[in-house]
Protein backbone atom coordinates (compact mmCIF):
# COMPACT_ATOMS: atom_id res chain seq x y z
CA UNK A 1 0.00 0.00 0.00
CA UNK A 2 1.10 3.30 -0.20
CA UNK A 3 0.21 6.76 1.24
CA UNK A 4 -0.64 9.12 -1.59
CA UNK A 5 -0.30 12.41 -0.01
CA UNK A 6 -0.36 13.71 3.32
CA UNK A 7 -1.35 16.76 4.90
CA UNK A 8 -0.26 18.33 8.70
CA UNK A 9 -2.04 21.37 10.16
CA UNK A 10 -0.82 22.50 13.48
CA UNK A 11 0.53 19.17 14.23
CA UNK A 12 3.67 19.74 16.05
CA UNK A 13 6.06 21.62 14.82
CA UNK A 14 4.26 21.56 11.48
CA UNK A 15 2.42 24.60 10.65
CA UNK A 16 1.11 23.70 7.26
CA UNK A 17 2.69 21.14 5.51
CA UNK A 18 1.06 19.32 2.12
CA UNK A 19 3.04 16.55 0.00
CA UNK A 20 2.33 14.33 -2.74
CA UNK A 21 4.37 10.87 -1.38
CA UNK A 22 5.69 8.51 -4.25
CA UNK A 23 6.17 5.34 -3.99
CA UNK A 24 9.77 3.55 -2.67
CA UNK A 25 11.78 4.92 -0.71
CA UNK A 26 10.92 8.90 0.50
CA UNK A 27 13.53 10.84 2.69
CA UNK A 28 13.03 13.72 4.90
CA UNK A 29 16.51 15.54 5.81
CA UNK A 30 16.87 17.89 7.96
CA UNK A 31 18.98 18.81 11.47
CA UNK A 32 17.76 17.72 14.26
CA UNK A 33 14.35 19.30 16.05
CA UNK A 34 13.19 20.84 12.76
CA UNK A 35 10.58 18.88 12.54
CA UNK A 36 11.60 15.51 10.30
CA UNK A 37 10.78 12.77 13.13
CA UNK A 38 7.05 14.94 13.53
CA UNK A 39 6.45 14.42 9.68
CA UNK A 40 7.24 10.60 9.78
CA UNK A 41 5.32 10.69 13.25
CA UNK A 42 2.24 12.01 11.55
CA UNK A 43 2.14 10.46 8.50
CA UNK A 44 2.78 7.43 10.79
CA UNK A 45 -0.33 8.50 13.03
CA UNK A 46 -2.52 8.17 9.83
CA UNK A 47 -1.97 4.53 9.37
CA UNK A 48 -2.46 3.80 13.29
CA UNK A 49 -3.81 6.73 15.18
CA UNK A 50 -1.14 6.28 17.77
CA UNK A 51 2.53 7.97 18.42
CA UNK A 52 5.13 5.51 18.04
CA UNK A 53 7.07 8.01 20.12
CA UNK A 54 6.91 6.86 23.96
CA UNK A 55 7.84 9.35 26.62
CA UNK A 56 6.94 12.00 24.32
CA UNK A 57 5.97 15.00 26.81
CA UNK A 58 5.68 17.35 23.95
CA UNK A 59 1.90 18.12 22.96
CA UNK A 60 1.27 16.59 19.26
CA UNK A 61 -1.09 19.81 18.76
CA UNK A 62 0.83 23.22 17.73
CA UNK A 63 1.81 25.21 20.84
CA UNK A 64 -1.29 27.85 20.64
CA UNK A 65 -3.67 25.65 18.55
CA UNK A 66 -6.86 24.24 19.95
CA UNK A 67 -6.68 21.38 17.27
CA UNK A 68 -4.31 20.04 14.68
CA UNK A 69 -5.08 18.00 11.75
CA UNK A 70 -3.39 15.35 10.39
CA UNK A 71 -5.30 13.87 6.93
CA UNK A 72 -4.07 11.55 3.81
CA UNK A 73 -5.02 9.09 1.09
CA UNK A 74 -3.60 5.60 1.29
CA UNK A 75 -3.97 3.39 -1.76
CA UNK A 76 -4.35 -0.26 -0.88
CA UNK A 77 -5.43 -3.48 -2.95
CA UNK A 78 -9.07 -3.26 -0.95
CA UNK A 79 -9.04 0.57 -2.51
CA UNK A 80 -8.70 3.98 -1.72
CA UNK A 81 -8.88 4.97 2.09
CA UNK A 82 -8.75 8.79 2.99
CA UNK A 83 -7.99 9.24 6.58
CA UNK A 84 -8.64 12.58 8.66
CA UNK A 85 -7.47 12.86 12.10
CA UNK A 86 -8.66 15.65 14.26
CA UNK A 87 -5.94 15.69 17.17
CA UNK A 88 -7.37 17.77 20.42
CA UNK A 89 -5.07 19.62 22.60
CA UNK A 90 -8.39 19.00 25.23
CA UNK A 91 -10.60 15.95 24.44
CA UNK A 92 -10.75 13.02 22.59
CA UNK A 93 -9.61 12.52 19.06
CA UNK A 94 -12.02 12.71 16.00
CA UNK A 95 -11.32 10.28 13.39
CA UNK A 96 -13.00 9.87 10.05
CA UNK A 97 -12.23 6.98 7.27
CA UNK A 98 -13.53 7.71 3.66
CA UNK A 99 -15.95 10.40 5.58
CA UNK A 100 -17.32 8.51 8.11
CA UNK A 101 -16.23 8.55 11.70
CA UNK A 102 -14.50 5.61 13.34
CA UNK A 103 -14.30 4.86 17.13
CA UNK A 104 -11.59 2.01 17.83
CA UNK A 105 -8.15 1.96 16.08
CA UNK A 106 -8.28 -1.39 14.99
CA UNK A 107 -11.31 -0.36 12.58
CA UNK A 108 -8.36 1.73 10.66
CA UNK A 109 -6.04 -0.55 11.41
CA UNK A 110 -7.97 -3.55 9.67
CA UNK A 111 -7.45 -1.04 5.86
CA UNK A 112 -4.21 0.30 6.41
CA UNK A 113 -1.14 -0.85 8.26
CA UNK A 114 1.99 0.83 9.37
CA UNK A 115 5.25 -0.15 10.70
CA UNK A 116 7.52 2.34 12.75
CA UNK A 117 10.95 1.88 13.55
CA UNK A 118 13.12 4.82 15.26
CA UNK A 119 15.28 5.69 17.97
CA UNK A 120 13.66 4.33 21.09
CA UNK A 121 13.63 0.71 19.37
CA UNK A 122 17.22 0.67 20.96
CA UNK A 123 15.78 -0.35 24.04
CA UNK A 124 14.03 -3.74 22.87
CA UNK A 125 17.63 -5.29 22.42
CA UNK A 126 18.63 -3.35 25.63
CA UNK A 127 15.92 -2.65 27.90
CA UNK A 128 13.97 -4.77 30.14
CA UNK A 129 12.21 -7.81 29.36
CA UNK A 130 8.71 -5.61 29.15
CA UNK A 131 10.05 -3.71 26.44
CA UNK A 132 10.30 -7.07 24.27
CA UNK A 133 7.00 -7.76 25.11
CA UNK A 134 5.30 -4.55 24.47
CA UNK A 135 7.37 -5.28 21.13
CA UNK A 136 5.42 -8.58 20.48
CA UNK A 137 2.35 -7.07 21.48
CA UNK A 138 2.63 -4.04 18.76
CA UNK A 139 3.97 -6.68 16.52
CA UNK A 140 0.48 -8.82 16.95
CA UNK A 141 -2.02 -5.88 16.69
CA UNK A 142 0.30 -4.98 13.16
CA UNK A 143 -0.27 -8.59 12.37
CA UNK A 144 -3.97 -9.06 13.20
CA UNK A 145 -5.74 -5.55 14.48
CA UNK A 146 -8.76 -7.86 15.74
CA UNK A 147 -6.22 -9.14 18.12
CA UNK A 148 -5.10 -6.00 19.26
CA UNK A 149 -7.20 -6.09 23.00
CA UNK A 150 -5.71 -9.16 24.05
CA UNK A 151 -2.82 -7.61 26.26
CA UNK A 152 -5.33 -5.39 27.94
CA UNK A 153 -8.23 -8.04 28.68
CA UNK A 154 -5.06 -10.05 29.97
CA UNK A 155 -3.32 -7.53 32.16
CA UNK A 156 -6.69 -6.43 33.57
CA UNK A 157 -7.15 -10.17 34.70
CA UNK A 158 -3.75 -10.03 36.20
CA UNK A 159 -4.57 -6.99 37.97
CA UNK A 160 -7.91 -8.26 39.47
CA UNK A 161 -6.06 -11.50 40.69
CA UNK A 162 -3.03 -9.71 41.80
CA UNK A 163 -5.15 -7.18 44.30
CA UNK A 164 -7.22 -10.44 45.44
CA UNK A 165 -4.08 -12.53 46.68
CA UNK A 166 -2.50 -9.21 47.82
CA UNK A 167 -5.59 -7.72 49.82
CA UNK A 168 -6.40 -11.60 51.09
CA UNK A 169 -6.50 -12.07 55.01
CA UNK A 170 -6.84 -15.47 55.20
CA UNK A 171 -4.57 -18.40 57.22
CA UNK A 172 -1.46 -19.18 55.75
CA UNK A 173 -2.07 -22.29 53.11
CA UNK A 174 -5.40 -21.48 52.25
CA UNK A 175 -6.59 -19.60 49.12
CA UNK A 176 -9.23 -16.36 48.81
CA UNK A 177 -12.74 -17.38 47.86
CA UNK A 178 -13.22 -16.95 44.36
CA UNK A 179 -9.12 -17.24 43.42
CA UNK A 180 -10.35 -20.44 40.78
CA UNK A 181 -13.33 -17.90 39.00
CA UNK A 182 -9.67 -15.11 38.54
CA UNK A 183 -7.57 -18.37 37.88
CA UNK A 184 -10.07 -18.86 34.66
CA UNK A 185 -10.04 -15.64 33.44
CA UNK A 186 -6.39 -14.87 33.49
CA UNK A 187 -5.79 -18.25 31.82
CA UNK A 188 -8.20 -17.75 29.18
CA UNK A 189 -7.03 -14.28 28.24
CA UNK A 190 -3.30 -15.00 29.40
CA UNK A 191 -3.54 -18.17 26.70
CA UNK A 192 -5.20 -16.47 24.04
CA UNK A 193 -2.05 -13.95 24.45
CA UNK A 194 0.34 -16.29 24.56
CA UNK A 195 -0.70 -17.98 21.54
CA UNK A 196 -1.02 -14.51 19.68
CA UNK A 197 2.74 -13.70 20.54
CA UNK A 198 4.33 -17.37 19.46
CA UNK A 199 2.05 -16.87 16.31
CA UNK A 200 3.82 -13.08 15.53
CA UNK A 201 7.30 -14.35 16.74
CA UNK A 202 6.98 -17.30 14.30
CA UNK A 203 6.23 -14.95 11.39
CA UNK A 204 9.06 -12.66 12.40
CA UNK A 205 11.49 -14.70 13.11
CA UNK A 206 13.14 -15.58 9.52
CA UNK A 207 12.36 -12.02 8.13
CA UNK A 208 13.83 -10.61 10.91
CA UNK A 209 17.34 -12.79 10.87
CA UNK A 210 17.68 -12.23 6.98
CA UNK A 211 17.79 -8.82 7.85
CA UNK A 212 20.12 -8.98 10.68
CA UNK A 213 22.31 -11.65 8.32
CA UNK A 214 22.47 -8.87 5.72
CA UNK A 215 23.41 -5.84 8.01
CA UNK A 216 26.29 -8.10 9.94
CA UNK A 217 26.77 -10.45 8.16
CA UNK A 218 25.87 -12.45 11.91
CA UNK A 219 22.70 -14.81 12.68
CA UNK A 220 20.65 -13.06 15.11
CA UNK A 221 18.34 -16.12 17.11
CA UNK A 222 14.46 -14.46 17.79
CA UNK A 223 12.86 -16.99 20.09
CA UNK A 224 9.97 -16.78 22.41
CA UNK A 225 9.85 -18.21 25.74
CA UNK A 226 6.59 -18.40 26.94
CA UNK A 227 5.95 -18.38 30.79
CA UNK A 228 3.69 -21.19 30.84
CA UNK A 229 5.59 -23.91 30.08
CA UNK A 230 4.22 -25.03 26.04
CA UNK A 231 7.13 -25.37 23.49
CA UNK A 232 5.98 -23.21 20.62
CA UNK A 233 7.99 -24.72 17.89
CA UNK A 234 6.06 -27.92 18.69
CA UNK A 235 3.92 -28.57 15.86
CA UNK A 236 1.15 -29.67 18.21
CA UNK A 237 2.45 -26.62 20.90
CA UNK A 238 -0.52 -24.51 20.33
CA UNK A 239 -3.55 -26.70 19.70
CA UNK A 240 -6.62 -25.36 21.32
CA UNK A 241 -6.69 -26.41 25.15
CA UNK A 242 -2.86 -27.04 24.92
CA UNK A 243 -1.87 -23.69 26.14
CA UNK A 244 -4.74 -23.47 28.16
CA UNK A 245 -3.69 -26.92 29.72
CA UNK A 246 -0.47 -26.01 30.99
CA UNK A 247 -1.37 -22.78 32.19
CA UNK A 248 -3.90 -24.31 34.82
CA UNK A 249 -1.22 -27.30 35.56
CA UNK A 250 1.83 -24.63 36.17
CA UNK A 251 -0.83 -22.39 38.10
CA UNK A 252 -1.63 -25.04 40.21
CA UNK A 253 1.79 -26.00 41.33
CA UNK A 254 2.75 -22.53 42.08
CA UNK A 255 0.33 -21.63 44.39
CA UNK A 256 1.27 -22.36 47.52
CA UNK A 257 4.37 -19.91 46.18
CA UNK A 258 1.77 -17.06 44.78
CA UNK A 259 -0.05 -17.33 48.47
CA UNK A 260 3.43 -16.48 50.00
CA UNK A 261 4.07 -14.01 47.72
CA UNK A 262 0.77 -12.86 46.89
CA UNK A 263 1.60 -12.18 43.15
CA UNK A 264 1.05 -14.08 40.58
CA UNK A 265 3.75 -15.79 39.26
CA UNK A 266 2.93 -17.46 35.98
CA UNK A 267 1.57 -16.33 32.88
CA UNK A 268 2.14 -14.12 29.65
CA UNK A 269 3.83 -11.44 31.55
CA UNK A 270 6.46 -13.39 32.32
CA UNK A 271 7.12 -13.92 28.57
CA UNK A 272 10.95 -13.36 27.46
CA UNK A 273 11.30 -12.90 23.98
CA UNK A 274 14.95 -14.01 23.69
CA UNK A 275 18.07 -11.89 21.47
CA UNK A 276 20.80 -13.68 20.83
CA UNK A 277 23.87 -13.37 19.13
CA UNK A 278 27.46 -15.82 18.67
CA UNK A 279 24.97 -17.40 21.43
CA UNK A 280 25.21 -14.77 23.74
CA UNK A 281 22.01 -12.03 24.73
CA UNK A 282 21.89 -8.98 22.66
CA UNK A 283 20.90 -6.91 25.69
CA UNK A 284 24.12 -8.27 27.73
CA UNK A 285 26.73 -8.53 25.01
CA UNK A 286 26.18 -6.39 21.94
CA UNK A 287 27.16 -3.13 20.62
CA UNK A 288 25.48 -0.08 20.37
CA UNK A 289 25.70 -0.78 16.57
CA UNK A 290 24.28 -4.29 16.63
CA UNK A 291 21.97 -3.54 19.09
CA UNK A 292 20.44 -1.19 16.78
CA UNK A 293 20.87 -3.57 14.07
CA UNK A 294 18.89 -6.03 15.71
CA UNK A 295 15.48 -3.71 16.63
CA UNK A 296 16.14 -2.58 12.81
CA UNK A 297 16.21 -6.16 11.72
CA UNK A 298 13.07 -6.99 14.00
CA UNK A 299 10.82 -3.79 12.61
CA UNK A 300 11.58 -5.02 8.89
CA UNK A 301 10.78 -8.48 9.76
CA UNK A 302 7.83 -7.30 10.61
CA UNK A 303 7.24 -4.72 7.70
CA UNK A 304 7.80 -8.48 5.72
CA UNK A 305 5.58 -10.59 8.11
CA UNK A 306 2.73 -7.96 7.56
CA UNK A 307 3.29 -8.02 3.79
CA UNK A 308 3.34 -11.56 3.83
CA UNK A 309 0.24 -11.70 5.91
CA UNK A 310 -1.72 -9.08 3.70
CA UNK A 311 -0.36 -9.72 0.42
CA UNK A 312 0.92 -5.78 0.28
CA UNK A 313 3.49 -4.28 2.07
CA UNK A 314 2.63 -1.91 4.69
CA UNK A 315 4.12 1.36 4.39
CA UNK A 316 7.10 1.51 6.52
CA UNK A 317 9.00 4.79 8.40
CA UNK A 318 12.91 4.23 9.33
CA UNK A 319 13.24 7.45 11.70
CA UNK A 320 16.95 8.24 11.94
CA UNK A 321 18.13 4.79 11.05
CA UNK A 322 21.68 5.19 9.74
CA UNK A 323 23.28 6.98 12.65
CA UNK A 324 24.42 4.28 14.79
CA UNK A 325 25.62 2.40 11.62
CA UNK A 326 29.00 2.02 10.48
CA UNK A 327 28.87 3.02 6.75
CA UNK A 328 29.66 -0.50 5.47
CA UNK A 329 26.45 -1.66 6.83
CA UNK A 330 24.82 1.80 6.21
CA UNK A 331 25.21 0.89 2.88
CA UNK A 332 24.03 -2.68 3.36
CA UNK A 333 20.91 -1.14 4.75
CA UNK A 334 20.36 1.01 2.03
CA UNK A 335 20.51 -1.48 -0.06
CA UNK A 336 17.47 -3.63 1.79
CA UNK A 337 15.48 -0.70 1.58
CA UNK A 338 14.21 -1.55 -2.16
CA UNK A 339 11.77 -3.66 -3.39
CA UNK A 340 9.26 -3.15 -0.16
CA UNK A 341 6.83 -0.92 -1.25
CA UNK A 342 6.83 2.70 0.10
CA UNK A 343 9.77 3.17 2.71
CA UNK A 344 9.60 6.51 4.23
CA UNK A 345 13.33 7.77 6.26
CA UNK A 346 14.52 10.56 8.42
CA UNK A 347 18.29 11.32 7.89
CA UNK A 348 20.03 14.05 10.08
CA UNK A 349 22.73 14.28 7.79
CA UNK A 350 23.20 15.27 3.85
CA UNK A 351 25.48 12.53 3.41
CA UNK A 352 22.74 9.68 4.50
CA UNK A 353 20.36 10.67 2.14
CA UNK A 354 19.98 6.90 -0.40
CA UNK A 355 21.19 7.44 -3.82
CA UNK A 356 18.04 5.75 -4.64
CA UNK A 357 15.32 7.87 -2.70
CA UNK A 358 12.69 8.57 -5.08
CA UNK A 359 11.79 12.24 -3.59
CA UNK A 360 13.99 13.90 -1.07
CA UNK A 361 12.24 16.18 1.40
CA UNK A 362 14.18 19.06 2.96
CA UNK A 363 12.35 19.78 6.85
CA UNK A 364 13.44 23.42 8.76
CA UNK A 365 11.22 24.56 11.36
CA UNK A 366 8.61 22.60 10.18
CA UNK A 367 8.36 23.75 6.73
CA UNK A 368 8.88 20.76 4.26
CA UNK A 369 10.24 21.57 0.92
CA UNK A 370 10.59 18.60 -1.67
CA UNK A 371 13.86 18.76 -3.53
CA UNK A 372 13.09 19.43 -7.42
CA UNK A 373 13.37 17.33 -10.31
CA UNK A 374 12.90 13.28 -11.11
CA UNK A 375 9.41 11.91 -10.87
CA UNK A 376 7.56 11.71 -7.67
CA UNK A 377 9.60 14.40 -6.46
CA UNK A 378 6.77 17.18 -7.12
CA UNK A 379 4.99 18.29 -4.58
CA UNK A 380 2.30 21.03 -3.12
CA UNK A 381 3.43 23.25 -0.73
CA UNK B 1 -15.07 26.38 49.10
CA UNK B 2 -17.90 28.06 50.06
CA UNK B 3 -19.94 28.75 52.77
CA UNK B 4 -22.95 27.26 54.56
CA UNK B 5 -26.00 26.07 52.85
CA UNK B 6 -24.50 25.83 48.75
CA UNK B 7 -21.22 24.24 50.71
CA UNK B 8 -23.76 21.32 51.95
CA UNK B 9 -25.37 21.03 48.56
CA UNK B 10 -21.76 20.63 46.87
CA UNK B 11 -20.55 17.73 49.65
CA UNK B 12 -23.62 16.03 49.10
CA UNK B 13 -23.91 15.96 45.74
CA UNK B 14 -20.37 14.97 44.89
CA UNK B 15 -20.81 11.96 47.08
CA UNK B 16 -22.60 10.61 44.13
CA UNK B 17 -21.29 7.80 42.07
CA UNK B 18 -19.87 9.62 38.93
CA UNK B 19 -19.90 12.93 40.19
CA UNK B 20 -16.96 14.82 40.68
CA UNK B 21 -16.37 18.30 42.50
CA UNK B 22 -16.71 20.36 39.32
CA UNK B 23 -20.01 18.82 38.49
CA UNK B 24 -21.08 19.15 42.39
CA UNK B 25 -21.18 22.69 41.82
CA UNK B 26 -22.33 22.59 38.24
CA UNK B 27 -25.52 21.20 39.82
CA UNK B 28 -25.62 23.13 42.97
CA UNK B 29 -25.26 26.19 41.16
CA UNK B 30 -28.34 25.40 38.21
CA UNK B 31 -30.34 24.06 42.13
CA UNK B 32 -29.73 27.37 44.17
CA UNK B 33 -30.39 29.31 40.62
CA UNK B 34 -33.35 27.46 39.23
CA UNK B 35 -37.26 28.56 40.21
CA UNK B 36 -38.11 27.03 43.76
CA UNK B 37 -40.87 25.05 42.15
CA UNK B 38 -38.55 23.04 40.52
CA UNK B 39 -36.01 23.08 43.72
CA UNK B 40 -38.77 21.29 45.78
CA UNK B 41 -39.98 18.61 43.21
CA UNK B 42 -36.19 17.72 42.99
CA UNK B 43 -36.08 17.35 46.63
CA UNK B 44 -39.81 15.68 47.07
CA UNK B 45 -38.77 13.03 44.96
CA UNK B 46 -35.67 12.08 46.53
CA UNK B 47 -37.29 11.65 49.66
CA UNK B 48 -40.41 9.42 47.80
CA UNK B 49 -38.31 7.49 46.21
CA UNK B 50 -36.08 6.28 49.64
CA UNK B 51 -39.55 6.31 51.68
CA UNK B 52 -41.05 4.01 49.30
CA UNK B 53 -38.95 2.55 46.47
CA UNK B 54 -37.33 -0.94 48.85
CA UNK B 55 -35.54 -3.81 47.64
CA UNK B 56 -37.47 -6.81 47.48
CA UNK B 57 -36.73 -9.73 50.24
CA UNK B 58 -36.39 -12.57 47.72
CA UNK B 59 -34.84 -11.04 44.36
CA UNK B 60 -33.04 -8.20 45.89
CA UNK B 61 -34.79 -6.19 42.61
CA UNK B 62 -36.22 -2.48 43.13
CA UNK B 63 -39.89 -3.32 44.83
CA UNK B 64 -42.66 -0.77 46.28
CA UNK B 65 -43.19 -2.58 49.32
CA UNK B 66 -41.91 -6.14 50.68
CA UNK B 67 -41.52 -8.16 47.24
CA UNK B 68 -41.36 -6.89 44.00
CA UNK B 69 -43.49 -7.20 40.76
CA UNK B 70 -42.09 -10.28 39.42
CA UNK B 71 -41.94 -12.66 42.79
CA UNK B 72 -45.78 -11.59 43.36
CA UNK B 73 -46.61 -12.72 40.18
CA UNK B 74 -47.60 -16.36 40.36
CA UNK B 75 -47.41 -17.36 36.83
CA UNK B 76 -43.44 -16.67 36.97
CA UNK B 77 -41.49 -20.27 37.33
CA UNK B 78 -39.74 -20.62 40.58
CA UNK B 79 -37.63 -22.95 39.59
CA UNK B 80 -35.57 -20.99 37.27
CA UNK B 81 -33.67 -18.09 38.23
CA UNK B 82 -31.99 -15.74 36.06
CA UNK B 83 -28.76 -14.33 38.55
CA UNK B 84 -28.22 -10.48 37.43
CA UNK B 85 -25.72 -7.69 38.69
CA UNK B 86 -27.72 -4.59 39.11
CA UNK B 87 -32.04 -4.41 39.21
CA UNK B 88 -31.38 -1.97 35.83
CA UNK B 89 -30.79 -5.90 34.34
CA UNK B 90 -33.89 -6.93 34.67
CA UNK B 91 -35.22 -4.48 33.42
CA UNK B 92 -33.15 -4.95 30.32
CA UNK B 93 -34.77 -8.55 30.25
CA UNK B 94 -37.90 -8.18 31.16
CA UNK B 95 -37.66 -5.88 27.82
CA UNK B 96 -36.91 -8.84 26.03
CA UNK B 97 -39.28 -10.87 27.37
CA UNK B 98 -38.35 -14.06 27.11
CA UNK B 99 -37.84 -15.19 30.60
CA UNK B 100 -40.45 -17.28 32.27
CA UNK B 101 -38.55 -17.72 35.51
CA UNK B 102 -37.27 -15.35 38.35
CA UNK B 103 -34.31 -12.99 39.33
CA UNK B 104 -31.64 -12.94 41.18
CA UNK B 105 -30.11 -9.67 41.65
CA UNK B 106 -26.10 -9.92 43.52
CA UNK B 107 -25.83 -6.30 43.89
CA UNK B 108 -22.92 -6.20 41.49
CA UNK B 109 -19.67 -8.14 40.45
CA UNK B 110 -16.71 -9.52 42.16
CA UNK B 111 -13.98 -7.18 41.26
CA UNK B 112 -11.16 -7.35 44.11
CA UNK B 113 -9.39 -3.88 42.08
CA UNK B 114 -12.93 -2.35 43.48
CA UNK B 115 -12.81 -4.38 47.17
CA UNK B 116 -15.64 -6.00 46.20
CA UNK B 117 -15.55 -9.58 47.14
CA UNK B 118 -18.10 -12.84 47.30
CA UNK B 119 -19.16 -11.45 50.61
CA UNK B 120 -20.48 -8.59 49.47
CA UNK B 121 -22.78 -9.58 47.25
CA UNK B 122 -25.72 -11.51 47.96
CA UNK B 123 -24.34 -14.86 46.93
CA UNK B 124 -25.82 -16.22 50.72
CA UNK B 125 -29.52 -15.13 49.51
CA UNK B 126 -28.88 -17.14 45.99
CA UNK B 127 -27.85 -20.49 47.60
CA UNK B 128 -30.41 -20.25 50.32
CA UNK B 129 -33.22 -19.40 47.64
CA UNK B 130 -31.68 -22.25 45.65
CA UNK B 131 -32.46 -24.96 48.44
CA UNK B 132 -35.65 -23.42 49.32
CA UNK B 133 -37.65 -23.18 46.09
CA UNK B 134 -36.81 -26.53 44.75
CA UNK B 135 -34.01 -24.49 41.50
CA UNK B 136 -33.44 -26.54 38.80
CA UNK B 137 -31.74 -24.09 36.65
CA UNK B 138 -29.46 -20.60 37.32
CA UNK B 139 -28.97 -19.11 34.02
CA UNK B 140 -26.30 -16.76 35.12
CA UNK B 141 -26.92 -13.39 32.82
CA UNK B 142 -23.96 -11.14 34.90
CA UNK B 143 -22.61 -8.53 32.02
CA UNK B 144 -20.19 -10.15 29.57
CA UNK B 145 -16.99 -8.72 30.72
CA UNK B 146 -14.12 -9.61 32.76
CA UNK B 147 -15.97 -9.47 36.24
CA UNK B 148 -19.50 -10.35 35.68
CA UNK B 149 -17.53 -13.63 33.74
CA UNK B 150 -15.40 -14.48 37.04
CA UNK B 151 -18.32 -13.65 39.03
CA UNK B 152 -20.30 -16.38 36.35
CA UNK B 153 -17.51 -18.80 37.37
CA UNK B 154 -17.43 -18.22 41.22
CA UNK B 155 -21.45 -18.75 41.01
CA UNK B 156 -21.09 -21.85 39.07
CA UNK B 157 -18.55 -23.44 41.31
CA UNK B 158 -20.75 -22.92 43.99
CA UNK B 159 -23.90 -24.47 42.50
CA UNK B 160 -22.75 -27.37 40.32
CA UNK B 161 -21.73 -29.68 43.09
CA UNK B 162 -25.66 -29.59 44.54
CA UNK B 163 -26.54 -30.72 41.03
CA UNK B 164 -28.12 -27.39 39.80
CA UNK B 165 -27.97 -26.71 35.79
CA UNK B 166 -26.17 -23.44 35.54
CA UNK B 167 -26.05 -21.71 32.29
CA UNK B 168 -24.46 -18.81 31.13
CA UNK B 169 -26.10 -16.41 28.30
CA UNK B 170 -24.81 -17.13 24.76
CA UNK B 171 -21.90 -15.22 23.42
CA UNK B 172 -23.24 -12.48 20.84
CA UNK B 173 -23.43 -9.87 23.38
CA UNK B 174 -21.04 -6.94 23.38
CA UNK B 175 -17.92 -8.42 24.69
CA UNK B 176 -16.78 -6.34 27.39
CA UNK B 177 -20.39 -4.10 27.30
CA UNK B 178 -23.07 -3.97 29.64
CA UNK B 179 -26.16 -5.72 29.44
CA UNK B 180 -28.57 -2.88 29.32
CA UNK B 181 -27.05 -1.52 26.25
CA UNK B 182 -27.74 -4.63 24.48
CA UNK B 183 -31.11 -4.93 22.37
CA UNK B 184 -33.62 -7.10 23.24
CA UNK B 185 -33.58 -9.47 20.25
CA UNK B 186 -30.18 -9.92 20.78
CA UNK B 187 -30.89 -10.59 24.61
CA UNK B 188 -33.87 -13.16 23.90
CA UNK B 189 -31.39 -14.94 21.37
CA UNK B 190 -28.91 -14.87 23.66
CA UNK B 191 -31.44 -16.57 26.75
CA UNK B 192 -32.26 -18.41 24.06
CA UNK B 193 -28.85 -19.83 23.00
CA UNK B 194 -27.50 -20.25 26.67
CA UNK B 195 -24.72 -22.83 27.31
CA UNK B 196 -24.27 -24.83 30.44
CA UNK B 197 -21.25 -23.37 32.46
ZN1 LIG C 1 -38.36 -9.97 43.64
Amino acid sequence: MRLSWVELRDFRNHRETRLDVPDGVVVAVGPNGEGKTNLLEGMHYLLDLASPRVGSDLPLVRHGAQSGYVRGEVETMGGRVLVEVEVRAAGANRVQVNRSPVRRKRDLRGRVRGVFAGPDDLAIGQGDPDRRRRFVDEAVAALWPARDTLPRAYEKALRQRNRLLRDWEGAPGQAPAAIEAWDAELVETGSALTRARAEAVARIRPPAAEEFLALTRHELRVSYRPSVPVDPSAPDGLEPGRVEEAFRGRLAERRGDELVRRSTLVGPHRDELELSLRDLTVRAFASHGESWAAAIALRLGLSSAVAEALGEPPVTFLDDPFSALDPERRHRLEGRLAGRGQVVVSVADEGQVPASAAAVWDVRGGVVTPRAGGEGRRAVQ
Amino acid sequence: MYEGPIQDLVDELSRLPGIGPKSAQRLAFHIVKADPREARRLAEAIIQAKERVAFCRECGNVAEGDLCRICRDPGRDPTTLCVVEEPKDVVAMEKAGVLKGRYHVLGGAISPLDGIGPEDLRVKELLDRVEQDGVTEVIVATNPNLEGNATAMYVAALLKPAGIRVTRLASGLPVGGDLEYADEVTLGQALEGRREI
